[in-house]
């Protein structure tokens, strides 16, 4: 009877007078919601992070203005120093797992990203789900003070709009995936802050398209039509929007998109190499701003045979901008060729830089508009204004 | 196993006295009789004189015997034979037989001791001048509620009679539900002093001879002055003690007593306590209502999954919050994490302390809800609700969470049906939440882990208690995570696996 009394006290002893206890409460905690690294004038790194301000839900009262977070600022040579700074302006312990959005500035990026991003991996604190961003034109910092009225916080704000699909998003396991694969460079979403005349209130942000990389270093932007160019050459369509003009003026046509596919082959080649690649897509026309009558099946090819058009416009335009002037290939094309031809990637790999901008990549194109919505022609013209 | 007997207790049993026979001396042995119930006002002696002389003498407890019965069928038969002197008079106590033919039960003794028992029992003793042996009829009548619901298990569907503190009421109640000669009843007589009767229930053939014959043993080793519930029973025969798991099954419904014969179970029936035993017990059949075999099979599907959710939710709820706020922030979604932390911001005392004072005063109120009268218990509910509810979390005591929590894992421990069992569930909360304090999710592991082990080494009469999983049977797991059709089900439970293979 008094052994077993005598082992659960022994055991409570073992578990609640030992002192090493990594017990924290949350209110011991000081979440990073987003961080922004800069390139100080004396080259140093500066990361300004966005503390979360718990709401105390229910305790409404004139307070619903109450700041959601704030902003603190450090500089130093490397994460280490910098989280010893930072840390010397808390009281609480900072706690980097939550974060959602790393926000680098175009300078930073442009200067090269290789002793940035080391402890995203090292530390276990961290997570590879984090978005990456580039601010472009603007010091990252701009981007954390933005007080977006939705969400949390503006880096939760980033969070929860990036994972909404449509655009390009890029998490730090995407970017260190690409980094490190052979014949492929990396991308990250681009993002500015919207500041109309210094009007607080109306603080927003926008994203601007993407970031290409040439190895760890930024090589130039894309903008929006060739950032969708550069979606559907990557495979991450998905769902989306798409409108083309119609030929002589007719008036224009959009589609929802909502299966997207790409196949890039190895066509072969001497010196030049070839590619191919094929996008597919499936989708609704949902907006019909010409006379035609789309429930025509000729009607439709004419709709259809434009969006081919304008999709392969967008991907021409961007494979011009990352095969000619940023000479980065993005798309992974290297990577196609590593696994169809791996020895003859071998011979060429490092010359890569040199041959992928003169490779010759065609492009087709094939939509397959299954549905018109509920109209044929738009339903306000009349009879006689209609293209049969 | 050894059963825990009288001398365990250092106390040496009370024994009846022998007190000698009858003689035939009547005023000898009415002495006898009165200086045995000296001082026991409740103790009549009617004497019936016949020609000057007493004749015979009734002894009975007046509060025990039905009156009207010991009026009509003893004591009129007695005295119309007094006032009809025309009759043969007979003294000799085998005549009275004839008189008392409108009496069912009807017995013979010798021994001052077995008379006094009778007596102790309800009976109407007649004493005869000149006999050796008096006559004990039984003419008892106690008092006794009628059936009613039971209170602690009803069902919206399903027969609605329980069980009441009598004891041949409630063999009744299962016999008319087994209308087989193969339904034994074997009666012991346990308690020293409340001389209670344990009936021993089991069908032949159904139930596990070698069970029934270790049932048996274990009762009639029972030592011990008083049985006032079929619990004082139950600590007797159960294997292992320390264990917050019921070993036997307690029930209040006669058709649960009758479903577990059916399923080769033994009932123990205790007089004066409407709680029956069944055992073995397993695990599962904790997590089981009656009422799972009365209402359609999907839906009591459907019912005995909530259940298992439920019961995952009542032991490790508290605990999974304490680990997750204090440990493992960042497995805790980013959204829900900040509202936590906002809702935590005023509170003064660690998260660990805060979820076991609320499951304390939780637990309080639950008991003040029971101990007090029902008019008051609504009071307690109300002000319990109010005050812990609503002031504390705005007074930045007690965070919004924490009493979320504690209301969702209080609410779980009320779907697990069987009353015994959930209170060995509600216990296993607070050794998960020092657990969780402490070491975290890990903590959490190891505590799930030993649950386990308890419940797979735990044995219940020879079953094991968390049969057919552990062992597994897949004939017999139809009937723990499932509750397919009844036509389907064609085995019995584990129980009477090694008796005849019938079917249902």
């Amino acid at each position: 009877m008094i052994r077993p009394i005598l082992c659960i006290v022994l055991l409570a002893a073992v578990l609640l007078t030992t002192g090493c206890w990594d017990r924290t409460e949350i209110n011991d905690l000081a979440f990073d919601m987003g961080t922004a690294f800069d390139l100080t004038e004396k080259g140093e790194l500066q990361a300004s992070i966005q503390i979360a301000l718990p709401q105390q839900a229910g305790m409404t009262g004139g307070n619903n203005q109450k700041d959601k977070f704030f902003v603190l600022t450090a500089s130093g040579k490397n994460h280490i120093e910098l989280q010893k700074q930072l840390q010397k302006k808390l009281s609480r312990q900072l706690f980097t797992s939550h974060r959602g959005v790393i926000f680098i500035s175009e300078r930073l990026a442009r200067r090269g990203l290789d002793d940035v991003l080391d402890v995203f991996t090292h530390d276990p604190h961290n997570r590879l789900r984090t978005y990456i961003m580039v601010v472009k034109d603007q010091d990252a910092k701009n981007i954390v003070q933005v007080r977006y009225p939705f969400e949390e916080g503006p880096s939760e704000a980033v969070r929860a709009a990036e994972s909404m699909g449509g655009q390009l998003s890029v998490t730090l396991r995407d970017f260190f995936i690409a980094a490190s694969s052979e014949g492929a460079s990396p991308v990250t979403a681009v993002i500015q802050p919207e500041i109309p005349d210094g009007n607080i209130e109306r603080e927003m942000f926008r994203f601007t398209g993407a970031a290409v990389f040439k190895g760890l270093k930024l090589a130039g932007f894309l903008n929006e039509k060739e950032t969708d160019g550069l979606l559907w050459l990557t495979g991450r369509m998905g769902h989306s929007r798409i409108t083309a003009a119609l030929p002589e003026g007719y008036g224009n046509v959009g589609m929802v998109l909502i299966g997207a596919q790409r196949k890039i082959t190895f066509i072969g080649g001497g010196s030049k190499v070839k590619f191919n690649v094929r996008l597919t897509g499936e989708g609704d026309l949902f907006e019909n701003n010409t006379s035609l009558d789309v429930s025509k099946m000729q009607n439709l090819r004419i709709a259809q045979k434009a969006l081919e058009r304008e999709v392969e416009k967008q991907v021409r335009d961007c494979l011009f901008k990352i095969q000619k002037q940023y000479q980065s290939d993005v798309a992974g094309f290297g990577g196609v060729l590593y696994r169809s031809q791996p020895r003859k990637w071998k011979q060429i790999k490092n010359k890569w830089d040199k041959v992928f901008p003169e490779a010759e990549i065609t492009v087709t194109v094939k939509l397959n508009l299954r549905d018109t919505g509920v109209a044929g022609p738009p339903l306000q013209l009349k009879k006689r204004e209609i293209v049969n | 196993m050894d059963v825990k007997t009288g001398k365990d207790r250092g106390k040496v049993p009370f024994e009846e006295e022998d007190h000698g026979e009858l003689v035939p001396d009547l005023a000898y042995n009415e002495t006898a009789l009165k200086s045995i119930f000296r001082g026991c006002s409740d103790v009549i002696f009617r004497s019936i004189r016949l020609g000057g002389e007493t004749r015979w003498i009734v002894v009975y407890i007046s509060s025990l015997v039905d009156k009207k019965m010991l009026d009509e069928h003893i004591l009129s038969p007695l005295i119309k034979r007094r006032t009809n002197p025309n009759e043969n008079v007979s003294g000799s106590i085998e005549a009275l037989d004839d008189l008392f033919v409108s009496i069912g039960e009807i017995m013979l003794a010798s021994k001052i001791s077995d008379l006094v028992r009778y007596v102790l029992n309800g009976y109407a003793v007649v004493l005869a001048a000149g006999n050796r042996r008096a006559m004990a009829v039984s003419v008892s009548g106690k008092a006794q509620r009628s059936l009613e619901e039971p209170t602690s298990e009803p069902v919206i569907r399903g027969p609605k009679d329980g069980f009441i503190e009598n004891n041949s009421t409630n063999i009744g109640l299962i016999r008319s539900r087994l209308k087989t000669s193969r339904l034994k009843i074997e009666t012991f007589t346990v308690g020293d002093l409340t001389q209670t009767e344990v009936a021993l229930t089991y069908i032949e053939g159904v139930a596990d001879a070698s069970l029934v014959e270790e049932v048996r043993k274990r009762i009639s080793e029972i030592r011990i002055d008083g049985v006032l519930d079929s619990n004082n029973i139950e600590e007797f025969i159960e294997d292992t003690a320390f264990s917050p798991f019921p070993q036997v099954q307690s029930t209040e419904r006669p058709d649960v007593v009758a479903a577990g014969l059916l399923g080769g179970n033994i009932a123990i029936l205790v007089d004066s306590t409407p709680f029956a035993l069944l055992l073995p017990m397993t695990f599962w059949a904790g997590m089981q209502a009656s009422e799972d075999y009365y209402i359609r099979w999907p839906i009591a599907t459907f019912v005995r999954w909530i259940r298992l959710i439920f019961l995952v939710i009542a032991i490790f709820a508290p605990a999974l919050y304490v680990a997750g706020t204090t440990f493992h922030q960042e497995m805790i979604p980013t959204s829900l994490l900040l509202s936590i932390a906002g809702s935590r911001e005023p509170v003064p005392f660690p998260a660990l302390i805060e979820a076991l004072l609320m499951e304390i005063i939780f637990e309080a109120l639950r008991e003040a809800g029971i101990r007090l009268p029902k008019q008051i218990g609504q009071a307690i509910s109300i002000v319990g609700a109010l005050v812990i509810g609503q002031a504390a979390v705005q007074a930045g005591i007690i965070s919004a969470p924490v009493v979320i929590i504690v209301s969702i894992t209080g609410i779980a421990s009320f779907t697990i049906p069987r009353y015994s069992f959930a209170n060995g569930i509600r216990l296993l909360r607070f050794p998960m939440l020092f657990l969780a304090g402490t070491l975290g999710l890990y903590g959490i592991a190891l505590g799930f882990l030993g649950i386990l082990l308890h419940v797979c080494t735990l044995r219940s009469f020879g079953v094991p208690y968390f049969a057919p999983v552990a062992p597994l049977s897949l004939r017999h797991i139809k009937d723990v995570v499932l509750r397919v059709p009844v036509w389907n089900k064609t085995s019995r439970p584990p129980a009477a696996e090694s008796e005849e293979q019938g079917t249902r």
